[in-house]
């Protein structure tokens, strides 16, 4: 690396803010040098986000400097920070559908004539943006609705949108300086193994162009594999840096933790749930059997049988089908072929993974998303209501403030606690679960798959949908591979090791 | 009272937020009554109100037209300032909120017998339908005059209008005059149900079925409430009758905003001057029609004349006069060449800015 | 009354209503004390408010899933057509209600139907019903007013307490807000429309849900429509036109947002009832009718931005 490269981009020193009496940033320091790819890891709640919002001007810090390219940055709202140079591409979807590429890159930043927008200039401008984000040879068209693109090409559609708004005049028609920091919120988080890679390599190819980029993740994978550097936040503060090359893993850990490692992670590298009570093949009880299951586009194929007090896995890439697969079994999509014999008496429940789409009503009590039943009494009285959203609120160690609080005001994992009580409320038979530990922290996410377990292990029959393999192997009994909407035969979680699943998945 | 929004409660952050909240939509709710008051107070000043009740045992009656933004309803309403000038009572003008809303005449009504005026003045938009108002307030000793339109039963003590039927004969024998007793003729009704042009319409139709040679080739559509309406019936019926080739003669139409409207598609559909047209009612805008000769006549009430012998009847039998049953305020055609005759000219153009102050 | 249970101290959505129509209430008393508090006009008040009141009773349900129903006013006009003819072809008023109320009922079941089974906007499906039965009414009625022998049916808003418009439209107001607030259905009624895909993950069938709404809401729209016939006493195709705006600022104004998942059958009356004493004080105070509809439409908004206002904390 020549010295130029080691002159900090992007300084910041002292940053402090807090909301109310809380205080969320207590003094966070941060450098990013020129052409390099650092990673801000932290559990929820570090204070990553907040941080972010302050370098995009949406918040202005308490106290504290910042420093962009030797002089003083103090953005007051997007527009400045967009002028100066610094875009981020959020962790949700923003793309809108029904535009096509070209007119989403250029969005808020058409050229035009007397109003009307100067075509060819606008295709050159998204053209080079794109060119920026795609490989060499490959090509996404220009003139696709957004919404007919994968979820791997949509992304890249949204970082180039980013890095054409950097630079771009704004609306006083100030013209700003090109893109130097690229922020980037969980970017693999909805990718499947294949995409993520691929997605590395085009960030790579943006870092030898010389521009910086903040990776915000949860994965520590991602992180050793592709970032230059880390620093890890923890209640506001900054709790460790370096190189994640050359950092353990285990030391990384214990920085965004605070505390040394549970055990329930290292379970994850050992490989294979082994319970107390082995499932009997032949004895126990069939809950579900699934024959030929096709639906309209995926899947294509899909045939297991469930018994009480497994836990079967699906391990499969974004777009393999494993959500509608789901969907299928529970009877809330049309299936295309096939059948589906559901022997339990207590019937199906799934555990939607868009939590706030389908699986909660966010602007309603915590009462009345638990409670909320095709079945229950005829009348029934919202005190009692209360009561029953009080004891699951306990049941389940929910942190909220009541079983009144609107659920949409609670953290992700809380959220998928409530989800779970639901379920749990129902006491169906067969359980599907999608994703559970989507969006959540740490703490929460070992909770959660403790309780997968716990379910079997009282005699559920449970269906285990999770991009993440340590989990699978750590939770389940037999995990199948759904490969581009063929589901594999199941087998045993002991014969699986994280390596072995991910090339089975991506091959 | 009752806790009825049913699902379970939910007590969060910014409960005290609004609590502290509440009270302020409840501020502006209020800050927004004196702005209605503000605006009553010009009102009075402009003298249309009445002047504030309970000065002793001044008289106090409400008239209720069918609505306010026609011309014709503007002339009744001088008419009535200035009876109740001369008889030294207030009155209060109040029509329907929306233009020829029976709920709405009929709540006017409710709310003034509950008030208690002491007479009520009412032009109902229906015959049947204002009898109960009407009887409930002859039962709260508060009488009724009806005007412009008749009401069935005799719960009032007078009915001051327009012959209409027989100002619909004065239209027809215009019309069959006109054409010299051959041709088609259009007549475009006002609304369904309006008890005054029905009998205009009907009374000129019985003029030009009693002609052999005029033939009546659609008297079935009806113009509707508004100017607007009436214009696209007009339009509608113009060109399904062929009006540009000449088929249709003669049109009649039996109230303002039908002729209005009527007036504008002739003109639209480039037929005017040419096809004999006679309405009824008048404003600015049809007697320079008339002048132009895109209209050919009009037949007009005396509505200025209406209003003040309603409000004048109304006062007289509450200060025990007898006054008479049923008052004609009679009907007049007129033409281009009758136009300037100083009788039809104070007829058509009261002086409403005297008695409106407008 | 007290239905309410004692599960916190948290405001009800219609308390603001609730000091609206006092505050307002008490300004047109204090400018009109020698009229504005009679009796006389406190029962003409409530009578007036009456076929507001329950069409805002269905539009609070419909408003709660998501939805909206323009047909309201249309619906309530062929009503009160319906009922007159069937009284002008010497039915007995029992049976003319009765078969005005099924043809009502029969309306709702098509439009909710029609939202519910084949995922139609309830905009648009009732945009087309309103218009639809604006001209069945008119046809029905010949294009006339329908005269009537009203056979005791005006008695239903006679002019004293004892008038049983009134009370049935509290004993429905109760029943609708107790069917919300306390039953299984009124439960898939604000799931339907806070989170549809939630309700149908948790086996919920939101277009069964819709379809009962919708059906008893129009039966709702019946109702009001004899109480309009008894006061109307003539079967009017033209009644009630924008009716169904006035219900929705009702609703809206009871704290209701558009987007469903939440309503007050207790503010939407109350919202009913504000309207009402504007109107009312407006006539007591001789103010132009144009006054009192810049009032009326500046309060909807009022109370829609108040309420913008304490839901918008803390929310982008």
């Amino acid at each position: 690396m020549s010295a130029a490269a080691d002159t900090p981009v992007l300084e910041l020193s002292g940053i402090e803010k807090s909301f109310g009496a809380v205080s969320v940033l207590r003094g966070v320091d941060l450098c990013v040098r020129r052409g390099e790819v650092h990673a801000l890891l932290g559990e929820n709640g570090a204070g990553k986000s907040t941080l972010m919002r302050i370098l995009l001007g949406a918040e202005r810090a308490d106290k504290g400097s910042m420093m962009l390219c030797g002089r003083p940055y103090a953005p007051d709202g997007p527009g400045d920070a967009r002028v100066a140079g610094v875009v981020m591409v959020p962790q949700e979807r923003t793309l809108c559908p029904d535009l096509t590429v070209l007119e989403n890159v250029v969005l808020g930043l058409e050229p035009t004539a007397a109003g009307f927008v100067r075509r060819r200039e606008a295709r050159a401008i998204a053209e080079r943006a794109l060119g920026l984000v795609t490989e060499v040879g490959r090509r996404i068209p220009l003139d696709v609705r957004a919404k007919h693109l994968g979820v791997a090409d949509q992304q890249l559609v949204e970082i180039a949108r980013a890095l054409a708004q950097g630079g771009a005049a704004d609306e006083h028609g100030r013209k700003g300086m090109a893109a130097r920091v690229l922020i980037l919120d969980e970017p693999t988080s909805s990718l499947g193994h294949d995409d993520a890679a691929r997605l590395f390599t085009r960030v790579h190819a943006l870092k030898a162009a010389g521009l910086s980029i903040i990776l915000v993740t949860h994965f520590l994978g991602d992180v050793r594999a592709h970032a230059d550097r880390y620093t890890v936040l923890r209640d506001g503060k900054v709790r460790g840096e370096g190189d994640p090359k050359t950092t353990p893993a285990e030391r990384i850990v214990t920085e965004m933790l605070g505390r040394e490692l549970s055990d329930s992670r290292d379970v994850t590298h050992v490989g294979g749930y082994r319970g107390t009570e082995p499932i009997d093949e032949a004895g126990a009880e069939v809950l579900l059997e699934v024959d030929a299951l096709g639906g309209r586009e995926r899947p294509r194929k899909a045939s297991f049988v469930l018994r009480r007090g497994e836990v079967l896995g699906i391990a499969g890439l974004v777009g393999s089908g494993r959500t509608e697969l789901l969907r299928l079994i529970a009877g809330l999509d049309d299936k295309a072929h096939g059948t589906v014999k559901v022997h339990a008496r207590k019937g199906v429940g799934l555990l939607s993974e868009d939590r706030g789409g389908e699986g909660l009503m966010l602007r309603r009590s915590i009462a009345d998303n638990v409670t909320l039943s095709r079945r229950g009494p005829f009348v029934w009285k919202p005190k009692e209501i209360l009561a029953e959203g009080g004891r699951w609120i306990q049941e389940l160690a929910v942190k909220a403030a009541g079983p009144w609080q609107e659920v949409g005001e609670l953290s992700g994992g809380n959220q998928q606690k409530v989800q779970i009580a639901r379920l749990l409320r129902e006491d169906y038979d067969v359980l599907l679960v999608d994703e559970p530990t989507r969006g959540i922290d740490v703490a929460s996410k070992a909770q959660v798959l403790s309780l997968v377990r716990e379910l079997a292990r009282k005699g559920k029959g449970i269906v285990l949908v999770s991009s993440q393999l340590d989990e699978l192997i750590s939770t389940c009994d037999t995990i199948a591979i759904l490969r581009r909407g063929e589901l594999g035969p199941p087998i045993p979680a002991a014969e699986w090791t994280e390596e072995k699943l991910l090339l089975e998945v991506s091959s | 009272m009752m806790k009825l929004r049913g699902h379970a409660d939910r007590r969060s952050g910014w409960a005290d937020e609004r609590r502290a909240r509440l009270p302020r939509r409840a501020l502006l709710c209020a800050l927004f009554a004196v702005a209605v008051v503000a605006c009553k107070d010009k009102t009075q000043a402009g003298g249309s109100g009445g002047a504030p009740a309970g000065q002793g045992k001044r008289l106090k009656i409400a008239v209720i037209p069918k609505g306010t933004t026609h011309e014709f309803w503007k002339s009744v309403h001088a008419g009535a300032v200035k009876a109740s000038k001369e008889e030294d009572v207030d009155i209060v003008w109040k029509g329907p909120l929306k233009e020829d809303d029976l709920k709405a005449q009929i709540d006017v009504v409710n709310t003034f017998v509950a008030q208690g005026v002491s007479g009520i003045v009412l032009a109902p938009l229906n015959d049947s339908a204002l009898r109960a108002p009407v009887k409930a307030a002859v039962a709260a000793k508060i009488p009724v005059v009806v005007f412009d339109s008749d009401l069935q039963g005799d719960d009032y003590v007078s009915f001051v209008a327009t012959d209409n039927q027989a100002a619909g004969r004065l239209a027809g024998e215009a019309m069959a005059k006109l054409l010299g007793d051959k041709g088609n003729v259009i007549v475009l009704r006002y609304q369904e149900g309006s008890a005054s042009t029905q009998k205009r319409e009907k009374g000129f139709l019985d003029v030009i079925q009693s002609k052999p040679d005029i033939k009546l080739v659609s008297d079935n559509q009806y113009g509707g409430a508004t100017t607007e309406s009436a214009f696209q019936k007009s339009e509608s019926l113009l060109l399904a009758h062929k009006a540009q080739t000449g088929a249709v003669d003669g049109v009649f139409t039996p109230n303002e905003s039908t002729t209005f409207g009527m007036l504008q598609a002739l003109k639209k559909s480039g037929v005017n001057k040419k096809v004999r047209f006679i309405g009824f009612d008048t404003s600015d805008k049809l007697v320079a029609a008339l002048r132009e000769g895109d209209l050919d006549g009009l037949v007009v009430q005396d509505p200025f004349k209406m209003g003040y012998l309603a409000v004048k009847t109304m006062a007289d039998h509450l200060r025990g006069k007898p006054v008479e049953k049923r008052i004609d305020t009679g009907a007049r055609y007129v033409d281009k060449a009758s136009l300037d005759d100083p009788a039809v000219k104070e007829i058509m153009q009261p002086d409403l800015k005297k008695w409106l102050g407008e | 009354m007290m239905l309410s249970t004692s599960s916190g101290p948290r405001r009800p959505a219609w308390l603001g209503p609730l000091i609206a129509v006092v505050v307002v209430y008490a300004i047109f008393a204090a400018l009109t004390p020698d009229t504005f508090l009679r009796t006389q006009n406190l029962l003409t008040m409530a009578r007036q408010t009456v076929v507001v009141a329950i069409c805002a009773l269905g539009m609070t349900m419909v408003i709660i899933t998501g939805g909206i129903d323009l047909s309201a006013g249309s619906l309530v006009a062929l009503t009160t057509v319906v009922v007159a003819w069937m009284l002008q072809s010497g039915a007995p008023p029992a049976v003319a209600v009765a078969v005005a109320l099924a043809v009502a009922a029969a309306v709702g079941a098509v439009i909710g139907t029609l939202v519910g089974k084949l995922r139609m906007m309830p905009f648009v499906v009732t945009l087309g019903a309103m218009t639809v039965l604006r001209g069945a009414a008119k046809g029905l009625a010949k294009e006339q007013k329908i005269d009537c022998e009203t056979k005791g049916l005006e008695t239903l808003l006679s002019a004293d307490v004892s008038a049983p418009g009134l009370w049935i439209t509290l004993a429905l107001a109760i029943l609708v807000a107790l069917m919300l607030g306390y039953t299984r259905f009124g439960r898939h009624v604000f799931a339907v429309g806070s989170n549809e895909a939630a309700a149908r993950l948790c086996g919920i069938d939101p277009a069964r849900v819709k379809l009962l709404v919708y059906t008893l809401s129009s039966f709702l729209f019946g109702v009001a429509g004899v109480m309009e016939l008894s006061t109307l006493t003539v079967g009017d195709p033209t009644d009630s036109i924008g009716l169904e705006l006035d219900v929705i600022a009702a609703v809206v104004i009871g704290g209701a947002p558009l987007a469903g998942g939440d309503g007050s059958v207790v503010g939407a009356v109350l919202g009913a009832l504000l309207m009402t004493v504007i109107k009312t004080g407006a006539v007591h105070n001789g103010m132009p009718s144009w006054t009192q509809e810049i009032v009326t439409g500046a309060i909807i908004v009022l109370a829609v931005a108040i309420d913008r206002a304490r839901h918008g904390k803390g929310r982008r």
